[in-house]
Order: structure tokens, then C-alpha cells, then sequence
């Protein structure tokens, strides 16, 4: 089985772990396995903009140095703030040619310690932006082809409307991430449409969720939420796709406060891409770490017929 | 706030250039941190409109941008608009002159910050909050708030 080399990053190896687990046994069952980096670092979560803050270039950098200097050149990450991290930073590297040597001097400081600890005589060869990093649904669709999901379903998501909701950072900005169009993307509504199930169109699927101001500003998040989720509800949504830990976060919990403010919400659930993915290619329900959810989202599968007990459908 | 909801900030009322409020380093220093060009912005007024946030904000993105051309620092590092950005990339993406104004946010955020305003301390989160929210809010809200 191909293995692929997999930055999981900190959410999803603790608050987040359902989306990991739901990954992994997704793609076993489609031929490749996420291998897992021996050592990881947090990416940063947010690169910075300021030439000045070269600091918070070194732990990405440094994680992709490691995985060239494992003899591997694709990198499949699932966070969209890792995503973005790890893909700004590389661009920034190969584009900038200051900023490369920047960063490789501090690399290059590291070392002795490490050479100390693993005897490592290699060498030194800086980096240079040799790692590509993807998306986990970028290379379902490019690497793998949509098609081959839809081969390998044991159970299609036919009965079910989704609304794919793409947020902020997975897109934009569109020069340096490219992995689909900023103002009008597909790549999740083509995504759902594999599974069997049917996408929903709705204005605010690239809209803002208030993203880390969940904790600084909740209220304004609670806004911009409510805004997301009536809008997705109205044009006849079942339930929303995401991908990001923060996007889940604040769409599936704030619905709490949301039920709290605004008399007229209906609860909408919310399933991260990786639990469609491992339900339609019959991963049993009980791995899918649905208990974590704020909105229950049995009903909806019951709906459709898929056994939310606690057997699978084979 | 949810009742003036959709709705934009006031108008605020003109004001008067004069040697002692013009911050004439401002703008160059702006330039410099987010490597944009503050005098491309004509004013078109797109950011603002597509700006998810904008009904939370006092000061808009495009007035921010006109403030900052007219070295009017003072407003913005005092403003609330710099720490309700929630950095989304919706402004940039729209820029018909390509201006990266989430890059001069964040060039702002940081000249506040320099000034010694921290927006969010880790004394201002709740412990359910802390112990709840998926790790890249934390990093990200530390990272962006404060310094």
C-alpha cells in the first residue's frame, strides 16, 4: 500500500482526533496510507505577513525540510490552517529569495544539537521549497480522481443534501494556495456529488466563520455563524461539510449560543469531509467519533437508511 | 447588536489636516511591514462591501486604508477594526488593484502592538474556552492579538 507523508498537526492529534481517524480509515480503504512524520512540531497556525517575523517561518520550514530529507516530495495535510501554514511558508521560500536564506540560516543553527544527538555528518543542503503540500481532498481529487471514490462506495450517500461549506483559509490567497477558485470553488461540491449525495448551493459558503475570533470577539463568531448555518438551512440543507477543526469547532458548537440568541434557529449537524467519506465507504459508525458532536447527526443518516447502531453496514 | 444587524458604521464627520495630526512616517512604515503600496488604493470601497465583519467594525477597511494614505494613525491603532479582522483573505482576494489588505492589517495590528496595545490577553479566556477551542484558534488568536 502506497504511503503518503501526513502533517496531522495539533488538532487533530487531540481536540480534533475524530477528523484524523476518520481520514485514515478512509484512505486505507482506498489504497494509500497516511504515514504519519516521525517528528512534528505545531506549524504556527497563522505565517506571518511581515518580512520582520521571519520567526514564525522556522517551525514550517523546518517540518518541510524534514520530510525532503526523508527522500519525500508530497506532504498531505488536512487542517486548513496547517494547509495554508505549510503552503505559504513553501511558497514564500521558493519565491523569496531572502527569505529562503533567512530561514535556511536558522535552519542551519539547529543542526549542531541534532548532530550531536543522531550523528548525523550529511551534508547541509538548504531548503528550498522542494516539498509539495496538499490537501487530503486535493489529492482525492487529483491524485487518486474522484471517480475511483465513487467505484469503491459500498454505501452511496443518495437521499442526502449537503452544503459544502469552504471558509477561509483553504482558498485564499488564491496566488499562493491555488487549489481552486477563491470567489466560485468545486472542489467539495464535486466531492459530495462523488459520494452520491447532493450538493447545495448557498451564498455563504466561502464566507468567514469568525475563525479564531471564537475567542476573542465569541459574539461576533455567534453572528456570522448563524448567518452561515440559516443560510445553508434555508436552501434546503441537510447538513454541512467542512474540513477545517476550527470551522467544525465554531459552526457545530456555537450552535448552542446561536439556539440561545436567535428563536427562530434550527440546528443544523455538521460532518467534517473524512466522516462522509469513511461512512459511504462503510467504516463502521461507531468509529466515527459522532459523540464529539454538539448537533446529533443520527437522524440524518437514519434518514437515508445508514445504521447508526452499533454494527456497520457490511 | 443583532437588531442593527447588516447595517454599516456611521459616517464620521470630516476632518481637518494639520501638522500635529498627520503621523508622517505612518504610511511609509505600513508600506514597509506588509510590502503593499497603501497609495494604489483608490477607494472603490470593495473590501468594506465584501468584508464578512464589517457590521462589527467602527472604522471600515476602505476608510482604514484612506487613514492610513492620509497618516491618520491615531484612529486606527485605537480603533476596534484592526482586532475584529478576523484575518479571512476576502478583502485581498477582491482587491481590483491587488492590494493584499489583509497584509496591511496585520501591519497594523503589529505597529499597535509595538505601541504596547495588547488586544487579548491569556488572562481574558475562559478555562471552558481554553480547554474546548481546537489548538490553530488558540496559536492563531496569540498569534494575531497579541504580542
Amino acid at each position: 500500500m502506497a504511503k503518503i507523508a501526513y502533517y496531522p498537526g495539533c488538532a487533530l492529534n487531540e481536540r480534533s482526533s475524530h477528523l484524523d481517524r476518520s481520514a485514515r480509515d478512509a484512505t486505507v480503504r482506498l489504497g494509500f496510507e497516511l504515514d504519519e512524520l516521525d517528528t512534528w512540531t505545531c506549524c504556527g497556525a497563522v505565517p506571518p505577513v511581515s518580512e520582520e517575523r521571519v520567526m514564525n517561518l522556522i517551525a514550517p520550514s523546518r517540518i518541510l525540510k524534514d520530510v525532503r530529507d526523508s527522500g519525500r516530495d508530497i506532504l498531505i495535510t488536512i487542517c486548513d490552517f496547517c494547509y495554508n501554514t505549510l503552503k505559504r511558508t513553501n511558497y514564500s521560500i521558493k519565491s523569496d529569495e531572502i527569505t529562503r536564506k533567512r530561514v535556511n540560516a536558522f535552519l542551519a543553527d539547529d543542526t549542531p544539537e541534532r548532530d550531536y544527538l543522531e550523528k548525523d555528518d550529511s551534508l547541509w543542503e538548504d531548503y528550498a521549497g522542494e516539498v509539495k503540500v496538499i490537501h487530503l481532498m486535493e489529492y482525492l481529487r487529483d491524485e487518486l480522481g474522484y471517480d475511483k471514490i465513487t467505484e469503491s462506495l459500498r454505501r452511496s450517500l443518495n437521499g442526502l443534501k449537503i452544503a459544502p461549506y469552504y471558509g477561509c483559509v483553504m482558498l485564499r490567497p488564491q496566488n499562493e494556495i491555488q487549489l481552486d477558485d477563491p470567489e466560485n470553488p468545486s472542489i467539495i461540491e464535486d466531492f459530495v456529488t462523488a459520494l452520491g449525495a447532493q450538493s447545495v448551493a448557498y451564498p455563504y459558503r466561502t464566507e468567514c466563520c469568525g475563525s479564531y475570533l471564537s475567542v476573542s470577539s465569541p459574539e461576533a463568531s455567534t453572528r456570522l455563524c448563524y448567518r452561515i448555518l440559516t443560510s445553508a438551512r434555508n436552501n434546503g440543507a441537510d447538513a454541512i461539510v467542512v474540513s477545517c477543526p476550527l470551522c467544525f469547532y465554531n459552526l457545530d458548537s456555537r450552535q448552542k449560543a446561536i439556539s440561545e440568541a436567535y428563536s427562530d434557529f434550527t440546528p443544523v449537524p455538521i460532518f467534517y469531509f473524512t466522516q462522509l467519506l469513511s461512512v459511504a465507504l462503510g467504516v463502521e459508525f461507531g468509529r466515527q467519533g459522532f459523540e464529539k458532536h454538539y448537533v446529533d447527526v443520527t437522524p440524518v443518516l437514519d434518514r437515508i437508511g445508514i445504521n447508526t447502531g452499533l454494527g456497520g453496514v457490511e | 447588536m443583532s437588531e442593527n444587524t447588516g447595517l454599516a458604521p456611521p459616517k464620521s464627520p470630516p476632518i481637518r489636516l494639520t501638522r500635529e495630526i498627520v503621523n508622517a512616517g505612518f504610511k511609509q512604515r505600513v508600506n514597509e511591514l506588509s510590502g503593499q503600496h497603501m497609495d494604489a488604493c483608490y477607494q472603490c470601497g470593495n473590501c468594506s462591501s465584501g468584508c464578512p465583519l464589517a457590521q462589527e467594525m467602527d472604522i471600515l477597511p476602505s476608510r482604514v486604508m484612506r487613514l492610513v494614505q492620509l497618516g491618520q494613525s491615531d484612529d486606527i491603532i485605537n480603533g476596534g477594526t484592526i482586532w475584529i479582522c478576523a484575518s479571512c483573505f476576502q478583502c485581498t482576494v477582491r482587491c481590483p488593484k491587488g492590494i493584499d489588505i489583509q497584509a496591511v492589517m496585520d501591519a497594523l495590528r503589529q505597529i499597535a502592538m509595538e505601541e504596547g496595545v495588547d488586544h487579548f490577553g491569556p488572562d481574558q479566556i475562559s478555562p471552558e474556552l481554553a480547554a474546548s477551542v481546537p489548538q490553530p484558534g488558540l496559536v492563531g488568536v496569540y498569534r494575531k492579538l497579541a504580542t
